[in-house]
């Protein structure tokens, strides 16, 4: 048992540490990525990578660590619950965002390859 | 800004940042927390908020915010909702010509796009259980009527932003029909805070206002567990009628936000401009 909690605890720190490095990769990208659509991609990377990623790694954790007792099971499931939480509304959240800005134009789509959307409303490369 | 400035400003943030986290891991914060000694009045608090052997001063609910909130200074509580109810009263006096539904709906799709919309699908369940759960379990865990409340009204929040005015209309998500929720949550707040006076006066005893527990010269007071689950005497009642309240009555402050300006100020000008 102390084999698999101490595996469980590696695997968790590994999660974090992975975590910590997508987040310091992601604010990179939102300081240097040239317009609104890339930084958006940074942005999700640190909420994908950087927010889930090490949620799970902390529900590892704390499911390994025995001294917490059965609290251990309630971190766990919070942790869980909130990194579901982040998995469906962060993607949801960057979508409205990118839609927003692409409707409204007030960003220009600069490193494209093909845009259907503004494909299907009719428009011209602009 | 230089090339040096821009080194200096994040050596020093990263500085700071590294220094914090060697400081809370060496206890920078005392390695207990909370603080092993606490004042006199918290020790009072957290001493009779749930004691069985010293029944008479204990408000027989294991969370001391809400004992304290509902229970010790429950009076107080009860003017804050009344400052609240006249706060959400006169928002809706002043615009009270205004209609909030009865507008027909827009052609075309409304709001915005599916993938969004299936989304707060499912929050909003998550959020509704989320906010009730907050209001149950206030008289035993951190949380309570008004934050569950709170909670709750995010959910017609993101309704009315994410799909429309009238689609929250069609869900029955009006203007008068919350009003009438919030006026039936504050009747239950004032049955709650009678109730233990009202019983016991048919009975023949004597007992306070305000009253959960038995007290001294008053030896009537709330069941504080039912069936073997903690109930908090008043405080679950308190809560339940409280969240319905604040929910219903932040929901009518989010649907006058929503009604555009020119409809408001159309009907705040009446016939004449500039008066």
């Amino acid at each position: 048992m102390d084999v698999l909690n101490n595996v469980l605890i590696v695997i968790g720190e590994i999660m974090v540490a992975v975590g910590a490095v997508a987040d310091l990769i992601a604010s990179t990208g939102m300081n240097r990525f040239p317009n609104f659509f890339v930084r958006l991609h940074a942005a999700t990377v640190g909420t994908i990578w950087g927010a889930f990623v090490p949620l799970i790694g902390a529900s590892l954790i704390s499911i390994g660590a025995d001294f917490l007792g059965p609290y251990r099971y309630f971190a766990a499931g919070g942790a869980v619950v909130t990194a579901v939480l982040v998995l469906i509304l962060a993607p949801a959240g960057s979508h409205a965002l990118a839609r927003a800005a692409h409707r409204s134009r007030a960003a220009r789509v600069f490193p494209k390859v093909v845009d259907h959307l503004e494909e299907d409303r009719g428009g011209s490369d602009a | 800004m230089g090339r040096w400035q821009k080194v200096v400003i994040t050596a020093s943030m990263v500085a700071f940042v590294a220094l914090l986290a060697l400081a809370l891991s060496a206890g920078g914060l005392g390695f207990t927390l909370p603080a092993g000694r606490v004042r006199d009045v918290a020790r009072w608090y957290l001493f009779t908020t749930f004691n069985p052997d010293l029944e008479l001063f204990s408000a027989m609910a294991p969370e001391g915010v809400t004992s304290i909130v509902w229970d010790y200074r429950g009076l107080d509580t009860l003017f804050e909702t009344a400052v609240f109810f006249l706060a959400i009263i006169g928002s809706v006096a002043i615009m009270r010509d205004i209609k909030t539904g009865g507008g027909s709906k827009p052609k075309g799709s409304t709001g915005l796009s599916p993938i969004v919309k299936t989304v707060t699908r499912i929050t909003v369940g998550i959020i509704l259980a989320v906010a009730a759960s907050i209001a149950l379990h206030g008289h035993l865990t951190p949380g309570g009527g008004f934050q569950g409340g709170a909670t709750a009204a995010v959910a017609p929040l993101l309704i009315l932003v994410i799909f429309s005015r009238y689609y929250i209309e069609r869900l029955g998500v009006s203007k008068n029909a919350m009003l009438a929720i919030r006026s039936l949550g504050l009747v239950g707040i004032a049955v709650t805070a009678f109730i233990v006076l009202a019983v016991t006066s048919l009975q023949g005893g004597v007992a306070y206002v305000f009253q959960n527990q038995p007290k001294p010269y008053a030896p009537a007071g709330m069941p504080y567990e039912v069936g073997g689950s903690l109930t908090g005497g008043t405080l679950l009642l308190f809560n339940i009628f409280e969240m319905f309240a604040v929910s219903a009555g932040f929901t009518i402050i989010f649907l006058l936000l929503a009604i555009p300006e020119s409809e408001v100020l159309g009907v705040l000008r009446g016939g004449e401009d500039g008066h």
